[in-house]
């Protein structure tokens, strides 16, 4: 009993001190991004190999989203006789919840998971160590552009997977199932409000800058953990743990953040 | 850069307590690395070196104790302080620790973009300098991926000399590298110091290369300096560890039968 | 460190003295570049340098590079023991022309 509850303890102590830590990163990172000099090529080449890397997936699954909503939704407005509603429930549907979330979640498989791995080997390695030593802070050399070009990406990426996904429902509605073009587009137009865009605008905000820094501290905080000791598997432990932290706190805030702006 | 360029900085430890939980690293580490000279700080595994060369660098912080280099006391200055001070170090780490995304060239280039405003012909004519000093001119544009590990150890020197650091540091440097690669790197190192005037500390188990190389040596054993001086010096000790490190003995421990026997055989009735 | 251009018969010499290290390099680049830029000879002054660090070493690295291109004789005047066991490791006493008078040099002009 004493050994459960003991284990419990340490847990609960590791879980806090990761959560401290990480929050701690997210000031230093702020406080880099505030304070020259600005290095642009940073954080660009960054946003090239979060969105760039994640472009192909973004845009397979928004289309494919996108026509399993069309799907569904014909499924469920036909028996109600609201097929016009077509338009405004993907379009809704998609900005509001599933555009932000499905991108957050493609983009910590896809790019996330390859963040903590690279911080991963690379402090494992002592490359950053080596940075500490050169006088280089690896805060803002290795972790700020990477958060701020979550921050930038993820909401470009989600409105890509939009525009993808209305027209995979489009596509379903309109051309396969017949319904009239003209109430599947104006459903749209009138449906989405300013707040329903602004909604996904601050969702996908939010779920970049978590992702990039849940992933980041994962793996530049790896010696700090158990997986620290344990080489290349235990960079395969913390990538799958960031992996799975992250898409939690995705799912998690998404809930919270539309509630708070209801 | 300072005006007293000319002579290599000293570095004193005092009183040095490191713990690692429970654990006690270093008990009272109390040492002295005189300047412009080859100090090999030796010792088996666990004794604390590499502990030890953590805290002078400002990677761990002890739990008490001062590290006194360049008129400053590393354990308790602050990050910019401490960052200040790594400007004038150099570190050539056990793996060599080259960023894998960037070439040989831009590994050591790094320093100079960041701290420096030279011209990148500057730059490059520096890089090419460092890399002829380390026998190394034509793995200029490779990557660290394709190195062997005598070249990744000199293309990490190289990176490490790139700024004419007063003081540097070897973790290791012959570990992983054949005997007649680990004498041409023990070679570099004395050349260098004869050229360029460093204060270098050397982290290593490797008996040959510290009686090669160095002017000054240091054994640590379990968390404790139990002797320090000239090659000489530590020849003629007669401390039984010493004595068992220079003899290359295995540690005995007495063994009492009746212990050992219950030590192989419990549990298994 | 300071440094200081004279019009000499012939060539320009460019006397510097003190710390040549990152801080300074520049500087003496631009004048190195700026009196072979003038298209005369240029011979540099070492006595009086205590100390000498591998970007000033690139600065006369690059200046023997401009001069060579230029077919404009450069050399290293009295080079002081410092800067000669840089040189030395750097293997680029071979490369430079080193005089031990300002004679010697005019000499071969």
């Amino acid at each position: 009993m004493q050994n459960f509850l003991e284990r419990i303890g340490e847990r609960t102590l590791g879980i806090l001190e990761e959560t401290g830590r990480t929050t701690s990163l997210l000031v230093v990172v702020l406080f880099h991004m505030l304070q020259p000099p600005y290095r642009l090529y940073p954080i660009v080449r960054q946003i090239y190999f979060i969105g760039a890397r994640s472009l192909t997936l973004i845009l397979f699954s928004g289309l494919t989203i996108g026509m399993v909503l069309g799907l569904q939704f014909y499924n469920i407005l036909e028996r109600f006789g609201a097929v016009d509603l077509l338009g405004s429930g993907v379009a809704l549907s998609v900005i509001r919840e599933l555009g932000p979330v499905m991108t957050a979640l493609m983009v910590v498989g896809r790019a996330g998971s390859s963040i903590t791995a690279e911080l991963g080997i690379m402090r494992i390695t002592e490359q950053v160590d080596a940075l500490e030593c050169m006088a280089i802070s690896p805060d803002k050399y290795l972790v700020a552009p990477k958060v701020v070009a979550g921050l930038i990406s993820v909401p470009l990426l989600t409105s890509i997977f939009d525009f993808v996904a209305m027209f995979g429902g489009y596509f379903v509605g309109v051309v396969m199932f017949g319904v009239a073009e003209g109430s599947y587009m104006n459903g749209m137009i009138d449906a989405v409000q300013w707040e329903d865009v602004r909604l996904g605008l601050v969702k996908s905000i939010i779920f970049g800058g978590l992702v990039t820094l849940i992933c980041c501290a994962k793996g530049f905080y790896m010696h700090l953990s158990k997986a620290g000791s344990q080489g290349a598997e235990g960079v395969s432990h913390v990538t799958t743990d960031a992996v799975v932290l992250s898409s939690i706190s995705v799912l998690f805030s998404d809930f919270l953040i539309g509630a708070l702006m209801q | 850069m300072t005006n007293t360029s000319s002579n290599a900085p000293s570095i004193r430890i005092r009183d040095l307590y490191v713990d690692y939980g429970a654990r006690h690293i270093l008990k009272g580490v109390n040492l002295d690395i005189p300047s412009g000279k080859i100090t090999v700080i030796m010792g088996g595994s666990g004794a604390g070196k590499s502990t030890l060369l953590r805290c002078i660098l400002g990677l761990k912080k002890p739990v008490s104790g001062s590290i006194c280099m360049l008129g400053k006391d590393v354990v308790t200055a602050s990050l910019k302080e401490i960052y200040a001070l790594r400007k004038e170090m150099g570190v050539a780490f056990q793996g060599g620790a080259l960023f894998s995304s960037m070439s040989v060239a831009e590994n050591i280039q790094l320093p100079l973009h960041e701290h420096t405003s030279l011209d990148q012909h500057t730059i490059e004519i520096m890089t090419r300098i460092k890399l002829d000093m380390v026998n190394m001119l034509d793995a200029e544009k490779l990557m660290p991926s394709e190195l062997s590990g005598g070249m990744t150890k000199r293309a990490a020197l190289a990176r490490a000399i790139i700024m004419d650091p007063k003081l540097l540091f070897f973790d290791e440097p012959s570990a992983g590298l054949d005997p007649s690669t680990a004498a041409e790197l023990d070679d570099l190192i004395l050349k260098l110091k004869g050229g360029l005037r460093m204060t270098i500390v050397v982290v290593t188990h490797e008996m040959e290369s510290i009686f090669k190389i160095a002017d000054y040596i240091a054994v640590m054993s379990e968390g404790e300096l139990i002797a320090a001086g000239t090659p000489e010096e530590i020849r003629a000790s007669t401390h039984e560890v010493v004595q068992d490190y220079l003899n290359r003995k295995p540690r005995e421990g007495i063994v009492d039968a009746d212990e050992h026997l219950r030590a192989l055989t419990e549990g298994s009735d | 460190m300071e440094s200081s251009l004279k019009s000499e018969k012939g060539y320009d010499l460019l006397l510097l003295s003190g710390e040549v290290d990152l801080q300074y390099s520049p500087k003496v680049r631009e004048k190195i570049l700026g009196a072979l830029r003038q298209g005369k000879p240029l011979l540099i002054d070492m006595e009086s340098v205590s100390y000498i660090d591998s970007s000033g070493i690139a600065s006369l690295v690059e200046g023997f590079q401009t001069a060579k291109s230029a077919k404009l004789p450069y050399g290293l005047l009295n080079i002081s023991d410092p800067a000669m066991q840089v040189l030395t490791l750097t293997r680029l006493d071979k490369i430079f022309s080193l005089y031990t008078s300002t004679e010697q040099f005019s000499q071969q002009l």
